[in-house]
């Protein structure tokens, strides 16, 4: 019995241990859904929740590979015009040049990787500031999509084209299932790779993980590289949903990212951070919009609502921690060696 | 060697050449490296051979780190060839320098705070199976190697913030152990620990030379060098100046170092301590449990004890830094509200932190800033008249700071050079009591005795000072009265005439009854 425990809490403290933050947002998603089941009716069904999951899991998605790159203490601002100029690319190759839905698509993607290696190689090669160098991409994204699209939406496409975001897989949305995989491929690459340890080193002392015999240029390059591809990819299940390739989509999503990726406990400082977190963030604001418009809550005051969450949760986290860190400084010295010898 | 640069040979020097057999393992021939107004190496050569352990000695500086960073690849020197096993190298990464099996310790404490002791100690390394980290046996080599280092009983899970600057330093220790390297290179490796675990990692140390290994050695103890050394390479103002056994007397090696006879302690006579300044009751934190203390001006009181008997945290909570359970603090008969650091400021209190980089300076300010940090915080503290750049740069001479200039970034001076503008930050707005942790850790012996000059002239001037240190003849070769801590305690003062086994076994004490 207690071996069982003992043995239960040295795996989970070699899986990392359990976060404390994880719970706590878990917590709030919970308490959200009670408390906007109490509101609406219509907001506890099962057609309401794939809903939900199917309009956040491009967020989720994105958010997965951005978590990474807040971790290494990065951050992408272009995510939400990398996945509209994706979008509309597809759309204008196969509406106009007749391009198959495969090629259009993969040209997507490659667009997306492009965007997220060009602001990869402007920060780790020109050392550019992650915010400058991702707002100048962002906007360079969102001007190539209006020049692509001649500033309009492009309609007209084949037949086929909503099967990404619209189809099923077994009674799964496919963009929920791809949203999942993606859950599942970068839990696996943070938790359980050396890459993923690297990650965490490099948010957490980028000087030490260089040091260690990191090659901390190339990782970066590859998280944004992610980044990228998962906003192409975004932008695709988009286009896909709605039927066109809408140039003016996607504004504000990268906002959507960055605050579920806040709210699931990463430090903006870096080095801390979780993919399932991200996963809890992205649902909490899935939900909030969602029950919002049940309600019949004016859009506009939506902006308000998820402005205010984020705040309030960045000013959450910095109370906890200060908490957290008025604990360390004390801890050192309970560590020190008889401590340790007792324990 | 280069022994022709020695203007007078030193006595043995011939025994220097000690030709080792088999050709050396490691040759660095002619390296220079210059940075913005320093020349840091210039036409530097060295050589280690296999199973020796080759000292580095110079006072700070000198250029003994920048010579390690090249052999890492961490910095590209300006000219000159490196040579492993006769064949030219060249190594532009960390990861070259890992792959050709050399390992470091860096002398800035390298580790990723918001990461395990297992994974700190596997970074850049890791053991992986198909892909997938193997957690269980990492955790296990962790604790074995933490383990055989003599840092017993550390969950290998742990998040290595939460560990003391001593045992961080085993965890860099253990990690360039790990490697199985040909070479070890140890910058200041034992600068925090103290006498058990030096011995430990010395233990170690032969055993790694009787397999094969070479190891340079960089501190500012000259008994280490003594102890563990075969030879020692000295260098003062990026200059190789000679190789010599390390058997050669310490005085001698002063002598080559500093290129003068070093003065001993100051001996100005006992110093005659005034009104007690500062006095504490009872006081209690998290490791402390109820210490009595009085400080007179004037007087320097030596702090001695293990690690982990409560000394920084006497003086952490002298300065407010940590939160009082109890007790209470009394400044000139005054009773102390201690909130934050900055009441202990105000009311003329200075620590010098044993965490440097962390704790005492501003890295990635200059010099000057630094040394105006607490005279811009603390309006009422500054002394008149005195413009702010004529007062850094008075500091600058008075405690006679190499750097080429006052906006010099602090991070890149060498570690003694740091501390005295951590000393410089607090004589610029005269406090009355001067809280010193370590004082000396990293310092070379020139400048250690410098400051304890600078430090005695203080307190001859009427501050009073406390004084932490590991290192027992520097206790005693200072202070005029000693207090040796134990669990959280004052276990006994001391007179100075004391000898520094009276006070190990003071120190000591407690955990032969516990065990
Ligand atoms: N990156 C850098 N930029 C500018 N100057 C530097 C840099 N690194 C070192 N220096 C300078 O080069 C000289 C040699 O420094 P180094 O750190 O090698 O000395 P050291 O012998 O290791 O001294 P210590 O005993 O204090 O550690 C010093 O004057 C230092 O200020
Ligand atoms: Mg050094």
């Amino acid at each position: 019995m207690s071996t069982l425990s003992t043995r239960l809490r040295t795996r989970l403290r070699e899986r990392g241990g359990i976060d404390v933050q994880t719970v706590v947002t878990l917590a709030v998603l919970i308490a959200m859904i009670v408390v906007f089941s109490q509101l609406n009716d219509r907001f506890l069904t099962v057609d309401n929740f794939k809903n939900v999951l199917v309009q956040t899991a491009p967020v989720m998605l994105v958010g997965c590979a951005v978590t990474l790159v807040m971790i290494a203490r990065g951050l992408d601002l272009s995510v939400g015009s990398v996945a509209a100029v994706a979008a509309v690319f597809a759309a204008a190759f196969t509406a106009r040049h007749g391009w198959s839905l495969v090629a259009a698509g993969i040209g997507a993607l490659a667009i997306g990787g492009l965007f997220g290696l060009v602001n990869g190689l402007l920060i780790v090669r020109l050392q550019v500031n992650p915010i400058i160098a991702t707002l100048g991409t962002m906007n360079v994204a969102r001007g190539a999509a209006y020049l692509i699209s001649s500033s309009a939406i492009i309609v007209g496409l084949p037949a086929g084209w909503g099967d990404l975001g619209t189809s099923s897989v077994g009674p799964v949305p496919t963009p929920v299932a791809i949203a999942l995989v993606a859950i599942v491929v970068f839990q696996l690459v943070l938790n359980r790779t050396a890459f993923g340890r690297h990650v965490y080193a490099i948010g957490g002392n980028e000087e030490t993980a260089r040091l260690s015999g990191v090659n901390v240029g190339r990782a970066l390059v590859i998280l944004y590289v992610l980044a990228g591809l998962t906003a192409g990819l975004a932008g695709l299940m988009m286009a896909s949903r709605f039927g066109s390739g809408d140039p003016n989509a996607y504004v504000g999503f990268e906002f959507d990212v960055i605050v579920a990726v806040i709210l699931g406990g990463t430090s903006l400082a870096g080095g801390e951070g979780r993919v399932a977190g991200t996963v809890l963030g992205a649902l909490i604001v899935g939900f909030l919009s969602n029950s919002l418009n049940l309600i019949g809550v004016d859009p506009f005051w939506q902006y308000v609502a998820k402005g205010t969450v984020l705040i309030f949760a960045v000013v959450l986290d910095r109370f906890v921690r200060s908490g957290t860190a008025g604990a360390q400084l004390r801890l050192p010295r309970l560590g020190r060696r008889t401590a340790g010898a007792a324990a | 060697m280069s022994e022709s640069r020695v203007a007078e040979p030193p006595p043995r020097a011939q025994h220097a050449e000690r030709p080792p057999a088999a050709p050396p393992l490691l040759r660095v021939r002619g390296v220079g490296k210059r940075f913005p107004g320093v020349v840091a190496l210039d036409a530097v050569d060295f050589e280690l051979t296999a199973g020796e352990v080759h000292c580095l000695l110079g006072e700070n500086g000198a250029g003994k780190s920048t010579l390690v960073k090249i052999l890492a690849g961490a910095q590209r020197a300006d000219e000159g060839e490196i040579e492993l096993n006769g064949e030219a190298v060249s190594f532009a990464s960390p990861q070259e320098a890992q792959r050709h099996g050399l390992a470091f310790i860096f002398q800035e404490l390298s580790v990723v705070p918001s990461l395990s002791v297992a994974d700190n100690i596997a970074l850049g390394n890791e053991r992986v199976r198909g892909g997938l980290l193997q957690r269980r046996e990492a955790h296990a080599e962790a604790r074995a190697l933490m383990e055989s280092i003599g840092f017993p009983g550390i969950d290998p899970g742990r998040p290595v913030r939460t560990l003391s600057i001593a045992e961080q330093q085993g965890v860099m220790i253990a990690r360039a152990l790990r490697l199985d390297s040909r070479v070890i290179v140890m910058d200041e490796a034992t600068s925090a620990l103290t006498g058990e675990e030096v011995a430990r990692l010395f233990a170690l140390i032969r055993r790694l030379k009787q397999g094969g290994r070479a190891i340079v050695f960089v501190s500012h103890r000259l008994q280490e060098l003594a102890e563990i050394g075969d030879r020692v390479t000295v260098f003062k103002d990026g200059r190789h100046v000679a190789t010599v056994p390390a058997s050669t007397p310490p005085q001698e090696l002063v002598r080559l170092m500093v290129g003068r006879e070093v003065q001993g302690f100051p001996d100005g006579g006992r110093r005659r301590s005034g009104e007690v300044v500062l006095r504490a009751r009872g006081l209690r934190t998290a490791r402390l449990d109820g210490v009595d203390l009085d400080v007179r001006a004037g007087e320097v009181l030596g702090v001695a004890g293990l690690v982990g008997s409560g000394r920084t945290e006497l003086l952490r909570a002298l300065f407010g830094a940590d939160r009082l359970d109890g007790g209470s603090v009394e400044l000139d008969g005054r009773a102390l509200r201690l909130r934050r650091p900055g009441d202990a400021i105000d009311a003329g209190l200075a620590l010098v932190p044993e965490d440097r980089r962390g704790q005492g300076i501003v890295a990635l300010r200059s010099v000057g800033e630094n040394l105006l940090t607490i005279w811009e915080t603390h309006r009422r503290l500054r002394p008149r008249g005195e413009r702010p750049r004529v007062l850094a740069q008075r500091l600058r001479e008075q405690l006679a700071i190499k750097t080429p200039s006052l906006e010099q970034r602090i991070s890149l001076l060498s570690g003694g050079n740091q501390q005295k503008v951590v000393i410089g930050k607090w004589l610029a707005v005269g406090p009355r009591v001067l809280l010193l942790d370590e004082p000396t850790k990293g310092i070379d012996v020139g400048a250690k005795m410098e400051l304890f000059r600078l430090v005695d002239r203080l307190a001859r001037a009427g501050m009073a000072v406390v004084m932490v240190s590991s290192e027992l003849p520097e206790v005693l070769g200072m202070a005029d009265r000693i207090c040796v801590m134990k669990d959280g305690r004052i276990a006994r003062e001391f007179e100075p005439g004391v000898s520094e086994e009276e006070i190990v076994a003071v120190a000591l004490s407690e955990e032969e009854e516990a065990k």
